[in-house]
């Protein structure tokens, strides 16, 4: 059974206290719900969640939708983005199967990044990491006016970004996610290949500026 | 006493009443009086009762508020989860009852500290844990602790039958199945649209076809639509076609005669210039029609204004004749579709084409594609073999291939050959037994069954055809 392997990047720093990472909390609980009732995804899908605030943790490893259960996260310190890419490059290392001859691998990961704020330790060593692994595709979020999306743009060139880091938006961006990880699960296990790009992906709803 | 002087010397003081060094035998007087000490244990009962009630009710919130880590479950599989309080630290807890398991199918075993069950529905299901401690009355109410169990449903639960447009210029029968007698055998096939299809209603891709020759031949073709082209269920539908359509057309039927002579030929006297013949021979015969079915794609295309890759499709096909000597089986392939046969022990495979992946690796190629055609492997599609005798010849689409066989390695072990019969067999899930005899009445009934085997991360269409 090939794994779609899903990574999700929320910066916990203490900036996102109050509205907003309640509103991410919420939004990965609705976003796991919804991949439940698609029967590709519950198949294929699993999902990782990795925070980062002054430093980057793993706190739910690759797991199966039907098992995953979130856990609290609590928003404080700063914004260890760099730390961030470095750990996921590992996780990757770690978690996604590689095809051989005996077995299929997983397929590509997606990786999707939220964060409000400028990285405040040294992001762009953790980039060359990151970069050294391949992902179908990796979503930046750039939530609220105090995030950098042409810094985000350095690390892929699929940007996009809230007016505000508030409910609705993050709202609107969770269940964009969720739709493209459903859209994803399809097309990998109907096309038999990896979706390579945005432009496979259900359109951005309009809260979320596409950063070009 | 000395605990009564504590006591009201301390209620004193937070009253800012002070008790001067001169009052101190008018004090001691006034603790030993008998009402006043009878008062005075009663103020001590009631803050040690007070304070009781308090560490109650904080005890009772710690439980309540207590997280219980339960594992999540789906419906109609075997659940269980343990619900252990000496775990939980619950050492305390004189009655208990839980409200809302035998709802959903689940009761907790107190023996193995279990909650256990089948759950019966999906979603966020609440129930509480009622309880009471130690220092409540008997006839205290419970206390109740809310909980939520995630309940999955049951992935097969999800998927939809959706029906196909049958409006649809180039609608087909969603599924077909056939066994008919072909040439001096049997062919069993079977064509079905995959569950990823039926969920949104779109139509089957894969499909098949075959014939009896007058040339004494006998062929099997076999199509896999690609997911991505437009119209690929007409592409398959076409190249499955234009492939019986030319081996029937009279040209054919005359050049293929010319193998009777050749095949004895090369059995009598195996050389370099036989070989040579032989793959002349295919090369003209199977080639030509592999390339007369991209014509005539490529024609349909340009009718209906189209593009000649919306009607991508893989393509193979066996032609296979009895001789005195043996079966001549000769094959084309283009596409991830894997031909086989297995000799009458079942101990041995011979693969009758190359998975055709592309050149990155995960894709495929198609019969739509020019480029095959100029490419130096193509000589390598095509394929010949004379066998003693054969067991069974399959033809199948990836549909088949990813569920039963994985990876392509496992194509060449026997092992899992006899694995894949054992399953037909009824080593199944669904315990569904295809008994491969002629004399089988029921076996296009057994066969369409077992073609809708589940399995996890596989609904694509699913194509078998099988010659025996």
């Amino acid at each position: 059974m090939r794994r779609l392997p899903v990574y999700l990047l929320l910066d916990t720093s203490g900036s996102m206290t109050g509205e907003p990472i309640e509103a991410v909390k919420n939004g990965v609980q609705v976003m796991i719900s919804s991949l439940r009732q698609n029967p590709q995804a519950i198949e294929t899908a699993f999902i990782s969640i990795i925070t980062f605030d002054s430093a980057a943790k793993q706190v739910i490893p690759l797991t199966d939708l039907a098992s995953f259960q979130m856990v609290d996260i609590k928003a404080a310190g700063t914004t260890a983005l760099g730390e961030a890419l470095k750990l996921v490059a590992t996780c990757i290392d770690k978690e996604v199967a590689k095809t051989t001859a005996e077995q299929k691998g997983d397929w590509k990961p997606l990786v999707f990044i939220m964060t409000d704020g400028i990285p405040t330790d040294d992001w762009q060593i953790g980039l060359e990491e990151f970069k050294k692994r391949k992902t179908a595709y990796t979503v930046a979020c750039a939530a609220g006016s105090s995030a950098d999306a042409n810094l985000l743009k350095q690390i892929t060139d699929n940007v996009v970004s809230l007016d505000t880091a508030d409910s609705q938006s993050i709202a609107k961006f969770f269940s964009w996610v969720s739709a493209s990880i459903g859209v994803t699960s399809t097309k990998v296990e109907d096309g038999g290949k990896d979706v390579t790009g945005l432009g496979e992906l259900p359109p951005p709803p309009s809260e979320l500026n596409v950063v070009v | 006493m000395s605990d009564l002087r504590d006591v009201v010397t301390q209620l004193f003081k937070s009253n800012t009443i002070n008790v001067p060094a001169n009052r101190k035998e008018l004090f001691d007087r006034f603790l030993q009086d008998e009402v006043n000490k009878a008062t005075i244990n009663e103020i001590i009962e009631n803050q040690n009762w007070l304070m009781a009630r308090w560490k109650l009710e904080d005890r009772i919130a710690d439980i309540i508020q207590q997280p219980v880590r339960m594992l999540n479950g789906t419906t109609g599989k075997p659940y269980e989860t343990r619900f252990d309080f000496e775990n939980l630290k619950w050492d305390d807890i004189t009655a208990f009852q839980f409200d809302g398991l035998n709802e959903v199918g689940l009761r907790f075993d107190e023996k193995t500290k279990q909650i256990t069950g089948v759950p019966l529905k999906s979603g966020d299901i609440k129930f509480s844990f009622k309880f009471k401690v130690k220092d409540q009355p008997d006839d205290a109410p419970f206390n109740e602790k809310l909980l939520t169990l995630i309940i999955n449903p049951d992935p097969k639960s999800l998927w939809k039958t959706i029906e196909s447009d049958k409006q649809d210029p180039y609608w087909k029968e969603d599924n077909a199945t056939v066994f008919v007698p072909l040439g001096d055998r049997h062919l069993l096939a079977s064509s079905k649209r995959g569950r990823s299809h039926a969920n949104v209603g779109s139509f089957r891709e894969d499909d098949f076809a075959f014939s009896e020759l007058d040339n004494g031949w006998s062929i099997v073709v076999v199509a896999d639509g690609a997911g991505s082209a437009k119209f690929s269920r007409k592409g398959s539908a076409l190249a499955c076609q234009a492939v019986v359509d030319y081996f029937k057309s009279e040209p054919s039927i005359e050049s293929m005669k010319g193998f009777d002579g050749l095949v004895h030929d090369h059995k009598t006297n195996y050389n370099e210039s036989t070989q040579k013949r032989v793959r002349h021979f295919i090369y003209n015969n199977l080639g030509t029609a592999a390339f007369q079915a991209h014509k005539q794609l490529e024609e349909f295309a340009s009718q209906s204004g189209m593009a000649l890759k919306d009607l991508s499709s893989t393509l193979i096909f066996t032609l296979f004749k009895k001789y005195d000597i043996g079966y001549a089986l000769l094959s084309f392939g283009v596409g991830d579709c894997p031909m086989a046969v297995l000799n009458k022990r079942l101990s041995k495979v011979i693969l009758l084409n190359w998975i055709d992946v592309g050149d990155f690796g995960g894709g495929t190629r198609f019969i739509t594609m020019p480029e095959i055609f100029k490419n130096e492997k193509f000589a390598s599609r095509l394929g010949f073999q004379l066998v003693d005798d054969f067991s069974y010849l399959m033809l199948m689409t990836d549909g088949i291939y990813d569920a039963k066989f994985v990876v392509e390695a496992n194509l060449n072990n026997v092992t899992k050959w006899q694995q894949f019969l054992d399953d037909l067999q009824g080593t199944n899930d669904d315990k569904i037994k295809v008994v491969l005899d002629p004399a089988n009445k029921d076996l296009a009934s057994q066969f369409s069954k077992w073609m809708d085997f589940w399995s996890p991360g596989n609904h694509d269409d699913r194509t078998l055809a099988i010659v025996f």
